[in-house]
């Protein structure tokens, strides 16, 4: 990872074009580097209920041990016809580097846009799921460095959620954690929302114990794991923190919410 | 990869509860991808309720391991007594610190109970001996992050022995269900004054 890593006591200055050595260089030797990318750090969360979707991402935005902004929003709403976005129905993710999550955000906005012109209804998500795959296998040898997620509702008004990785490779899932601190939050998903490990007491010995059922979670079960979750990112992060950045999607409409998290 | 830190694989934590500690460890024994053993205990007793668990490099933790149980019979020997949590944990730490330029590639945790207070103890150490005290919980292994996050969301203040047994437990198995190179079933210790709770749990098998 010291490729993305801005510690400058392992890569030096963070200037994309780094300057040539001009001592200790063989006759004539000049090495030249291009170091397009910078790990911006922060991180998201998307959960899918059964008739709403729930994205959220803190608003924190690093480089190395700098904090740049406490409030840089990650999570957007995309393909809507006007400049506020109040008609939209998906959301989009983004962390890694922000300037290619700002860049992919843009134009995954503007295919969805053009599809709402052309075809005067908007994009479903599956569809945007599809396309925006395609969008980031096109860049495989040069990718954008982001972990996506898109969220909505389905045909059926059932929420989706879609998890990609930085070349496209995408799944749909119930939940799904991206970012600095995914590995810390994933682990909590699996056993809440999708209750791995849980099992109805007394009703096996060992691996003939049953499963205890999966149901879909309340709005406001979900809620409440979204800010613990993030709650405990932000303590053991130090990528994570300042702002959470929440959009409930339903069939009303997207509402939007941010909270405050610790900013130490 | 190649850190020897995460050649073997495993994870362990230990956890603070009311007038009760517990501490778990995975079971696995890997060599980079390939799982080698499914019964490999990471937790060894040093008296009656003095406990460590040992990540890191499978050969060293087997070798410290022993050390400890020579100088812990050592410091019975002399001083007629069990040795104490806090006393272990400075045993281990100047052991540690004693190979600072050619450290054992462990990452230990201590858990006990005080023999004359009760009191709750835990700590964790990294691989020169500095020492963590820790309230509440202590993580180490390849599954650290992971960890971090389960204990940071499910460990609250004064559990009792079985809320503090479904705590570890859901925290480490969940943890290394996430984690390639640690999990294959957990060893998991209660311990309460006068008594101590060993369970196996068998948790997913890949």
């Amino acid at each position: 990872m010291a490729m993305f890593s801005q510690n400058p006591l392992l890569n030096g200055a963070s200037y994309s074009f780094s300057e040539a050595p001009k001592f200790n260089a063989p006759e004539g030797a000049r090495e030249h580097r291009f170091d397009p990318y910078t790990d911006n750090g922060g991180s998201t969360l998307a959960i899918a209920g059964a008739d709403f979707t729930i994205m959220a991402g803190d608003t924190r935005l690093t480089s190395g041990y700098s904090i740049n902004s406490r409030f840089h929003p990650k999570v957007f709403k995309i393909g809507g016809t006007t400049s506020d976005q109040s008609d939209a129905t998906l959301v989009l993710s983004v962390v890694g580097f922000a300037a290619d999550g700002e860049a992919l955000k843009e134009r995954l906005d503007a295919i969805c846009k053009m599809y709402r012109y052309r075809h005067g209804k908007p994009m479903s998500v599956k569809a945007c799921a599809q396309r925006l795959s395609t969008i980031l296998y096109q860049k495989r040898f040069f990718p954008y460095y982001a972990y996506a997620i898109l969220g909505g509702l389905d045909e059926e008004g059932k929420g989706a959620v879609y998890s990609y990785d930085p070349v496209g490779s995408y799944e749909r899932e119930q939940c799904r954690a991206g970012g600095a601190a995914a590995s810390l939050i994933m682990p909590f998903l699996d056993n809440q929302v999708n209750f791995k490990n849980q099992f109805i007491p007394g009703s096996g010995e060992g691996h003939a114990l049953q499963e205890r059922e999966r149901h879909p979670l309340s709005r406001q079960e979900v809620e409440t794991l979204v800010k613990d979750a993030f709650d405990g990112a932000v303590e053991r992060h130090i990528e994570v923190g300042d702002g959470l950045q929440m959009m409930i999607i339903t069939k009303e409409g997207i509402e939007e919410v941010v909270l405050p998290l610790k900013r130490d | 990869m190649s850190s020897p830190f995460s050649i073997n694989g495993g994870a362990c934590v230990a956890m603070v509860g009311k007038d009760c500690v517990a501490i778990a460890c995975d079971l696995r024994l890997g060599l980079q991808a390939l799982t080698v053993s499914n019964n490999f205990p990471k937790i060894f007793q040093y008296g009656d309720n003095v406990f460590l668990g040992l990540t890191g490099l499978a050969t060293d933790v087997a070798t410290v391991s022993d050390l400890f149980r020579y100088k812990v019979n050592m410091y019975r020997l002399r001083e007629e007594r069990q040795i104490a949590p806090r006393t272990f944990s400075n045993l281990v730490s100047s052991s540690l610190y004693e190979r600072r330029f050619g450290p054992w590639f462990v990452s230990p945790v201590v858990a006990g109970l005080d023999p004359k207070t009760g009191q709750p103890f835990i700590c964790g150490f990294d691989s020169i001996g500095c020492i963590d005290f820790a309230k509440d919980f202590i993580v180490s292994g390849t599954a650290t992050e992971q960890l971090f996050g389960m204990c940071e969301s499910l460990w609250e203040p004064d559990l009792g022995p079985d809320q503090l047994f479904e705590t570890i437990s859901q925290s480490l198995l969940n943890a290394v269900d996430r984690d390639a190179l640690s999990g294959w079933g957990a060893h998991v210790y209660i311990i309460e004054k006068d008594k101590v709770t060993k369970r196996l749990l068998k948790g997913r098998q890949d």
